[in-house]
């Protein structure tokens, strides 16, 4: 059986299922999402949050590594906060400056 | 380049200890608007009496202190990325704070002779000092020091003094030891508690709120900055000079330093709200933003006690009062708890979830319809009781309360709902 190769586009669609519960977008679309690096054995997704000292610190982490987990069991997860370079707005998509108004 | 962040050794007290502390505080903001209506006809004339005083620390105690309380034991380890030094501690700590609380506010009721002031002031003090090690100890850990924590410790120091002056009044007044004008020693007491307490704390844990729920990016800090050196200042000259007689022209000057701090602090805070990105607010940011508004004309009020004889306008005093407590800290407080109170409940029931089944939004947890309607009652409430005050129209100030009170039980129904969901 061929096992179809994971690309870095099927881990940003598995991270759109994660929503910031207090903004109501996903963290792909709100441009926390700096990087995604595939291994043969590890997925590395290497994000970071609107604020430092956001209270969700290490719960979006947690989800983020719990849902990519469950979309690719076969990898390890290894999910990496940083605050460098600092989110900015310009960093969100079309589509969450839309629904916020921008 | 990229450096990741350890997300190890944060953390914040159980959920079940900051909740005691939450709903002390609601439960004493409904008590506290019970106690103004069915005492409308009390709350006149000088505010150094018993049932203004007994009032007064149910709010500035049970519902603002202990909130605070709760927050910071929630907030420290996150905003400032450390752990809590002792989960055992805060959780003792309530217990003996809500006893103290109790007995004080009954002991100004009923001005009981059998009940010493002494005790309560005893634990309220120790409290005062458990809760402060606790957060010094986390604190002395911090890594990276923000202008919050700044004004965190500030906090701190100003609740001891704030403690310190209370147990020494509560001394006195029990015993009398030594001649002190009780009056000056009250301002002190109070000046401490509102603009070096809950002052200090509400604006470095608004520094950093503030932006987080509205998205706000790309302005300087400047004038917190500078607002965080003159108030200090200015409360620590106002302490100085409280001890000398023929002070009015240094309580001008010190005077003005606070006023100036604030007005530099509500231009921060409205540089914040003009950066955000979010642009609609929410019901708790629309609480928050009438409180800042109502924060200016306090800030207005009371510069202007420096240069007036304020007692010479009746209940202008309690007006001040009600326009602090329930204006400025009452509204910024419901309004943040709109915020913080349904993330933190959803955290613990839902957080474990998230990826595994459908998890509600924080706006779903409750009903915000409800809430405008509290935020207009509360508002006309404050409105119609502050005029009645002044115009010694007492129907006036009877309606306001009552406007006041039903708003104190939507609330409660709103967070009621929230834990329940």
């Amino acid at each position: 059986m061929v096992t179809k190769e994971i690309t870095k586009e099927d881990v940003i669609e598995t991270l759109k299922s994660v929503i910031d519960p207090e903004i109501g977008l996903n963290i792909v679309d709100l441009g926390l999402v700096y990087d995604v690096q595939i291994s043969e054995e590890m997925i590395l997704i290497i994000m970071t949050l609107t604020t430092p000292g956001c209270p969700m610190h290490g719960s979006i982490v947690d989800w983020v590594q719990r849902i990519v987990s469950m979309s690719f069991p076969n990898k390890l997860i290894d999910v990496q906060l940083v605050w460098e370079p600092r989110w900015t707005p310009d960093k969100m998509s079309e589509e969450a400056r839309r629904q916020l108004g921008i | 380049m990229i450096q990741p962040v350890s997300v190890a050794g944060i953390y914040s007290p159980p959920f079940r200890i900051v909740s005691k502390y939450f709903i002390a505080s609601i439960f004493s903001f409904v008590i506290l608007n019970f106690m103004l209506l069915f005492n409308y006809h009390s709350i006149t004339g000088h505010h150094f009496q018993p049932k203004i005083l007994s009032i007064n620390h149910i709010a500035t105690l049970g519902f603002i202190t202990m909130i605070i309380f709760g927050a910071m034991f929630q907030l420290v380890p996150v905003v400032l990325e450390v752990k809590l030094f002792s989960s055992f501690l805060a959780e003792i700590q309530f217990w003996i704070y809500s006893t103290g609380v109790i007995l004080l506010v009954y002991k100004f009721w009923n001005f009981d002779s059998s009940l010493s002031f002494l005790f309560p002031a005893l634990l309220l003090s120790l409290v005062m000092i458990i809760f402060s090690i606790n957060i010094i100890l986390s604190m002395i850990r911090v890594k990276s020091w923000n202008i919050t924590g700044t004004y965190i410790a500030s906090a701190i120091f100003w609740l001891l003094i704030t403690a310190l002056a209370g147990y020494f009044l509560s001394k006195n007044l029990d015993k009398p030891f030594i001649r002190i004008n009780h009056l000056q020693y009250l301002n002190l007491h109070a000046i401490t508690a509102y603009i070096g307490w809950v002052g200090m704390i509400i604006m470095g844990v608004s520094f950093k709120l503030i932006p987080m729920f509205t998205l706000s990016h790309g302005y300087k800090m400047t004038l917190a900055k500078i607002s965080l050196v003159i108030i200090n200042a200015g409360l620590l000259g106002a302490n100085w000079i409280m001890h000398y007689p023929e002070t009015g022209f240094y309580t001008k000057i010190f005077g003005s330093l606070i006023f100036i701090g604030f007005v530099l602090y509500l231009i921060q805070i409205f540089i914040i709200f003009k950066k955000r990105i979010r642009k609609k607010l929410d019901i708790g940011l629309k609480f928050s933003a009438i409180a800042f508004v109502l924060m200016g004309i306090v800030s207005v009020l009371n510069y202007s006690f420096l240069f007036f004889d304020y007692e010479s306008i009746a209940n202008l005093t309690i007006v001040y009062g009600i326009l602090v407590t329930l204006g400025t800290f009452g509204m910024l407080i419901v309004g943040q708890m709109y915020k913080i109170v349904p993330f933190l409940v959803w955290y613990h029931k839902y957080g474990s979830k998230v990826g595994l089944e459908k998890v509600p939004m924080l706006k779903d947890m409750f009903n915000e319809k409800l809430a405008e309607g509290q935020l207009v009652l509360m508002l006309i409430g404050i409105i119609l009781s502050s005029t009645g005050l002044l115009t010694k129209f007492y129907l006036l100030v009877l309606i306001g309360f009552l406007f006041l009170f039903l708003s104190s039980l939507i609330f409660a129904f709103n967070m009621f709902t929230i834990y329940r969901n």
